[in-house]
């Protein structure tokens, strides 16, 4: 059987798993970012470059150890260095002598070079396709339900339990017809879970580089600390919105940043790059719907998200709402993570104490 | 301070050109890195601490501070995506104060003349003194531009080719100790020169980082004695670029060596590493 090796993006792994399939092979993945893999990683890379392009170099360098021939990485037509990824990938593996061939997913002529590598037939080509879309989408409602779910939980750690075992099936699910019905299911899994109805949980969203949004271990499972600490939370990056976005650019010429920078004018009159744009926009966003507070998350050094920071510090200050701006690097550990979101939980439940969050709710409701 | 490297002599010009007062923040020196360290957001690479400094130093002396947005100085190409909110990011935190007076040049999408007459009109100027004004500004920034290419030749001595980005090698406070200290052994440094306009098209879309990757394929070991980088602490492009510059100058044979400056710069550091950088060329067959 031949593997081809895909970067981890959090639980959507599972749905490109099934995209792959599509080439008549079998995926080599994890939900998350091995330490192994980041180790090896920061071990082959540059000092100075960001950490995603580490823990993305050390998951294909995992995978050719694991004798996997060929890998795959969506490349960004960015202003940011994630443009630059492939082909610096491309070359540190060379130099390393390593054989594995990473296909990007680019056009050469009708067809991109994935596709005529692998040549599948229509049918098994486009069937998983669509099933992939659709896992997309069941993955987007459980994650959105844990989310709601966790914070207001009675027995700790239901949730996740429930999730994982959700996610679990929903790997194995062979087929569209299998998936449909686990995605009737995601609701009433989610709703026998006992909770406590009277909690009112903080409100916090969490903005900033997606690959930090995404992979539990690289930020340090940020989603289940938060939770467990009873705060629900809204991550701005879901997969399927983001595909949505995309083919609305592409077919209808809309961009979901177009409605980002009307809301951002104010304090940003530039996309920047990557989601820099996204994490201004959706802080305004947030304090306007009464939120308690934001998380940025980005790796250390991040171009476009630490250049916006100045204007994230300015939101804060006029919309009176608190921005933790997290920092990521290879010497981050879960320990002094967790340390910090407690301490900004505290912080932001005194507030509510106040009234200042009370008052700001009141406000929006009023319009 | 970023774009008064790239545009030489090009803003005093205009400026005066329609009637105002252009006040140009002083050399960087180690006070404005400490200003710097103190107000800036801890994470920016140097020049952008750099420039929060500069800019802090003329906020309350002048009417308005001018921040350009440069997206792109070459056609085709992208500017470092720190540029581009810059402006914003200088009305939110720094020149909350002051009028902050910003212009989008984008070559890819109108040339800089064109930028510069928006500009213009957008400071309620006549037509006709705005283009008198571009026209002797855009000379003024020919001649300073090739001002700065040096003579090509050898004239004893070593000779080195200073590469970096423009706000980084003709800075005081980065590149200034360096230079001295290559002076001083009698070296000859020549500065990387800005004045092509299109290089040729490669994988690499950030204008500077292809301007340097464009030139170091045309040198050649007979013309110089050793290629130095100066890079900042914290800089995406540099990061991403090292690697090739690199292997480039091995497959050339040209000796090549970076110096990273941060903030805690120390002279007698950058002293011992250029001196071992000189020796080492000696004993090279």
């Amino acid at each position: 059987m031949t593997y081809m090796a895909i970067p981890n993006i959090g639980n959507y792994t599972i749905a490109l798993a099934t995209a792959v399939e599509s080439l008549g092979i079998k995926a080599w993945a994890s939900t998350a970012t091995t330490p192994e893999a980041l180790k090896l990683g920061i071990e082959a890379a540059p000092e100075s470059v960001c950490l995603p392009l580490k823990a993305h170099l050390g998951h294909f360098i995992e995978a050719d150890k694991a004798g996997v021939e060929y890998a795959f990485m969506i490349n960004s037509v960015g202003t940011c260095r994630l443009r630059y990824y492939r082909h610096m990938i491309d070359q540190i593996l060379k130099d390393l002598g390593l054989k594995i061939k990473i296909f990007g997913l680019g056009f050469d002529g009708f067809k991109p070079p994935i596709v005529r590598h692998f040549n599948p037939g229509p049918i098994t080509f486009i069937k998983p396709l669509f099933h992939s879309v659709l896992k997309i989408k069941v993955i987007d409602e459980l994650e959105v339900a844990a989310w709601r779910t966790r914070p207001i939980e009675i027995t700790p750690g239901e949730t996740t339990r429930i999730m994982n075992k959700l996610l679990v099936e929903l790997s194995e699910s062979k087929t569209m017809a299998q998936t449909r019905s686990l995605r009737k299911k995601v609701a009433g899994s989610f709703a026998d879970i006992p909770v406590d109805k009277e909690k009112q949980p903080l409100k916090v969203g969490l903005v900033g580089e997606i690959s930090f949004l995404r992979d539990k271990c690289l930020n340090k499972n940020i989603e289940y600390i938060l939770g467990s600490q009873g705060i629900e939370l809204k991550n701005f990056f879901l997969l399927g919105e983001e595909l949505e976005n995309i083919t609305r650019i592409i077919f209808l010429n809309q961009s979901r940043r177009k409605s980002l920078s009307r809301i951002a004018d104010r304090y940003l009159q530039n996309s920047v790059g990557g989601h820099a744009l996204d994490s201004v926009a959706n802080s305004i966003h947030c304090a306007d719907e009464g939120y308690d507070g934001m998380i940025h998350l980005c790796p250390s050094g991040c171009m476009p998200e630490v250049s916006v920071r100045p204007i994230l510090k300015r939101v804060s200050k006029d919309m009176d709402i608190p921005i933790l701006e997290m920092s990521y690097d290879e010497h981050t550990c879960a320990v002094g993570i967790s340390t910090r979101l407690e301490a900004f939980a505290d912080v932001l439940m005194e507030r509510r104490k106040n009234g200042s969050v009370a008052f700001r709710r009141e406000k929006a409701r009023r319009g | 301070m970023f774009f008064y490297y790239i545009y030489p002599g090009l803003w005093e010009t205009f400026f005066s050109g329609l009637g105002m007062e252009p006040i140009i923040s002083r050399p960087s020196t180690i006070k404005t890195v400490e200003k710097a360290s103190q107000i800036s957001e801890t994470e920016h690479c140097l020049p952008n601490k750099l420039f929060d400094a500069h800019l802090a130093e003329l906020v309350g002396k002048v009417d308005m501070v001018f921040v350009p947005r440069v997206l792109s100085t070459i056609k085709n190409h992208l500017s470092c995506p720190k540029f581009g909110p810059l402006p914003d990011a200088a009305r939110a935190d720094i020149a909350r104060e002051t009028k902050v007076l910003s212009i989008e040049i984008d070559e890819s999408r109108r040339p800089l003349s064109e930028s510069l007459m928006l500009l213009g009109k957008q400071l309620k100027s006549q037509k006709s003194q705005i283009r008198s004004a571009i026209n002797s500004s855009l000379r003024a920034m020919d001649s300073a531009k090739n001002q700065r290419v040096r003579s090509q030749k050898k004239k004893g001595g070593l000779h080195f080719l200073l590469i970096g980005h423009p706000y980084v090698i003709y800075d005081n406070f980065i590149a200034g100790p360096i230079l001295q200290k290559l002076e001083k052994m009698g070296c000859e440094v020549e500065l990387i020169s800005f004045a092509e306009d299109a290089p040729a098209k490669s994988y690499i879309l950030w204008s500077t980082a292809n301007l340097i990757y464009h030139t170091m394929k045309t040198l050649s070991r007979e013309e110089y004695d050793g290629v130095i980088q100066i890079t900042v602490f914290n800089c995406g492009c540099d990061s991403m670029m090292i690697d090739t510059y690199r292997s480039l100058m091995k497959e050339k044979n040209i000796p090549f060596m970076y110096l990273m400056v941060d903030e805690h710069l120390a002279q007698s550091g950058m002293d011992t590493r250029v001196e071992a950088f000189v020796d080492s060329l000696g004993w090279r067959p």
